[in-house]
């Protein structure tokens, strides 16, 4: 059990650019997600590309066509088999992409990155780097400390685009996620704005949420999340990553069995631990709709690693979700059973777009 | 005696992004210009700052004035004292990489040889554009693995529509075959900066003190390793391949006085790389120094690259030097770009211009 925090960004020896996928990890690796792949000894054909540190790298596409994705992965998992997680936690384990310590070349911290471009002198700003600035020094009257916060992705690593690029931030500790979100809840600033109707409708396109969800219910519900928005003009998105003393799991402490595909529908009694990843929304009065199992168990969990479901339910509404059903026996405690949604290989499959976690009236 | 190429990038141990700045190197090390440099443990004056790869780092200048210039070198010597190498061959210092402080060396052609296997649809305007240029470039008949990109474009933190294309040619041969063909070639996209945009140029800024508006348009007009495609400034970077090194960092330098000259270019072949030189004759020193034969001016300053042709009459302030050769040759020449001119009033005096009129 490691703590590394989430969206950190790791380059590997053999260039790979992966995203840190979990604020938990098995001793002595990192869980992450390639998100750049260079094209030496793979490539996808459906993958789009990009120039990145001078070598042509295919960009990660989760979404992408998915025999061609799942041709990808197998590739992916011949050349380079050390990325992928041998994992005694699962009887048969889903997929996760692991970076052990030895392939680590350079690691990317938000927070460290933040410190840096906070203490630059203006006049040597471009503009998005200008808005970076004032979209911290905004959020920073939330009463956060800059500590509590960091810069993420292509800022981070430099190959932003000003007037393209979004504004990637993280938010360090699950409380100040919160008091961040309550803060923007009720701001008014001039600067700041949410996404219009539309926008939030060409997200649901691009997500595949057209498949699962009434359009209405779903845009009206992310109408709430305050994690996403503009300021002046540019999108920003804040994600949230745990602090090592506010990990809500730790790797290697429970064992998961897999009970096949279920949809299930609950009551959210808990919603805190739903901005990080992987996201958890605890429930209660649950009941199984349809799936591989059922009879009468009770589910406690609804975990995701998708970060489209972060912040979505609050604690006393009801949900609706569809994914993969497993029996947990924990270390200490008893036995309970929690349903998943959004691990790696759903991509590979037709669940990809059966998986979902919905509001229900 | 030791090769590798001008221009290219290394980013050093220490987290220091320096530029090569020669294609022969003494023994064991790299001359360089540092580029990019961490703040950390260092105080530099009138440097701007640049935010890149997670840090804030000072953006190395050596046309700040020449105060904080010497500040800036003398700070970078005191926390980097493995940077500077004292030449007794030359009397004179330069910035150095020892090779065992290299982490990563930049490589132009691999870049180039990865940008063009991405499909255009997923490239942006800008590397569009680098694409479109080198495609312009190949059909003067240099092999695209003579080619690559370099700096901004090939590190991938350039900006659209602000950042120059910078492209490599290796060898000299291609680098004059590919000069000729662009100041042939018709493009619709292919554009030089013509006579009234640089007489802007020079009424807009200060550019020198040593050239008056005509002579400076003139010097400028001719040059075609600088232009625009598609509206971005592109620049060419002409490199030696090992066997066509001309600078043997065995000869011995013996700095005279800086002197004025004048003289006639013989031969141009060689002003088209860093360092760079120009054949001369009919010189004559015209101040600071009794007359002697000239044989070559050599440039380290990349402005004075390309600056004359075969032919020109050609005027200069630089440092006098005697050479003797390993062979025992002895020649005279002038030089204008060593690092130690941006710390001393000779960086100002320094220019190198082709006569008009």
């Amino acid at each position: 059990m490691v703590y590394f925090p989430e969206s950190s960004i790791i380059i590997t020896k053999d260039g790979l650019y992966c995203q840190v996928y979990s604020n938990e990890h098995p001793e002595g690796y990192i869980i992450v997600k390639p998100k750049y792949i260079p094209t030496t000894k793979i490539s996808g054909i459906s993958l789009p590309s990009r120039f990145i540190g001078g070598k042509k790298v295919n960009r990660l596409d989760l979404w992408t066509n998915v025999d061609a994705l799942k041709k990808y992965i197998d590739d992916f998992s011949r050349h380079y088999p050390q990325y992928i997680l041998k994992n005694s936690m699962y009887e048969k384990s889903p997929l996760f992409f692991a970076v052990s310590e030895s392939n680590v070349d350079k690691v990317y911290f938000p927070r460290d990155g933040l410190k840096e471009l906070m203490d630059m002198p203006k006049i040597d700003l471009d503009s998005h780097l200008e808005s970076v600035v004032g979209l911290v020094s905004f959020l920073l009257k939330s009463g956060l400390k800059l500590s509590d916060l960091g810069l993420t992705y292509s800022t981070l690593m430099g190959h932003y685009s000003p007037e393209k690029s979004d504004i990637n931030i993280v938010v360090y500790g699950k409380d100040n996620y919160w008091k961040l979100m309550k803060f923007l809840t009720n701001n008014k600033d001039k600067d700041l704005e949410w996404k219009s109707y539309e926008q939030w409708e060409s997200h649901y396109r691009k997500r595949h949420r057209v498949m699962i969800e009434d359009k209405e219910i779903y845009i009206n519900n992310m109408y709430r999340k305050k994690s996403e928005g503009f300021f002046r003009k540019t999108l920003f998105v804040i994600f949230a990553a745990e602090e090592p003393d506010d990990v809500w799991f730790k790797w290697g402490e429970e064992r998961y069995k897999s009970l096949g595909i279920a949809t299930i529908s609950g009551r959210v009694v808990d919603h805190y631990n739903s901005c990080v990843r992987p996201g958890l929304y605890e429930i209660t009065d649950s009941k199984i709709i349809s799936g591989e199992r059922s009879e009468d168990i009770e589910i406690k969990k609804v975990v995701f690693y998708s970060r489209d479901y972060s912040g979505i339910v609050y604690s006393g509404e009801s949900i609706e979700a569809s994914g993969l059903l497993e029996e947990v026996t924990p270390k200490y405690g008893e036995k309970y059973y929690r349903l998943v949604v959004g691990y790696f290989d759903t991509y590979l499959s037709e669940r990809r777009g059966k998986e979902y976690i919905k509001i229900v009236s | 005696m030791e090769h590798f190429y001008e221009s290219l990038l290394i980013d050093t141990e220490e987290g220091i992004q320096c530029k090569v700045y020669s294609n022969s190197h003494p023994e064991g090390m790299i001359v360089v210009k540092p580029k990019y440099v961490p703040e950390e443990g260092i105080s530099f004056k009138n440097l701007k700052k640049r935010y890149l790869f997670e840090k804030a780092l000072f953006r190395f200048n050596l046309f700040t004035d020449v105060k904080a210039t010497a500040h800036n070198l003398a700070e970078f010597r005191k926390r980097f004292p493995d940077y500077f190498y004292e030449s007794e061959k030359h009397d004179n210092w330069f910035i150095v990489v020892p090779r065992e402080k290299i982490k990563k060396i930049h490589d132009p052609k691999e870049g180039l040889r990865e940008l063009i296997k991405i499909p255009l649809s997923d490239l942006d305007n800008y590397l569009r554009a680098v694409r479109g240029l080198i495609e312009l470039i190949s059909q003067s008949g240099v092999a695209l693995e003579k080619l690559g990109i370099n700096h901004s474009t090939l590190l991938g933190n350039y900006t659209l529509g602000k950042s120059d294309i910078d492209i490599v040619v290796y060898g000299k041969e291609n680098g004059w075959k590919i000069l000729d063909f662009l100041e042939r070639a018709e493009h619709p996209s292919l554009r030089w900066k013509t006579e009234e945009d640089w007489r802007k140029y020079y009424r807009d800024r200060i550019v020198s003190k040593n050239f008056d508006e005509n002579e400076y348009v003139a010097n400028m007009v001719q040059k075609k390793d600088d232009g625009f495609f598609d509206g971005n400034v592109f620049s060419i970077f002409v490199v030696e391949e090992p066997e066509e090194v001309w600078y043997d960092w065995e000869d011995k330098h013996i700095p005279l006085a800086t002197v004025k000259m004048s003289g006639k270019i013989l031969e141009d072949y060689n002003s088209i790389v860093r360092p760079g030189y120009y054949e001369i004759g009919d010189s004559k020193i015209l101040k600071g120094y009794p007359d002697l034969p000239i044989k070559r001016i050599v440039t380290w300053s990349r402005p004075f690259i390309l600056q004359a042709k075969k032919g020109d009459s050609v005027e200069c302030v630089g440092l006098l030097e005697e050479v003797e050769t390993k062979s025992g040759d002895k020649f005279q020449q002038i030089v204008l770009g060593y690092f130690d001119a941006y710390t001393n009033e000779r960086g100002e005096k320094e220019y190198l211009k082709k006569l008009i009129g």
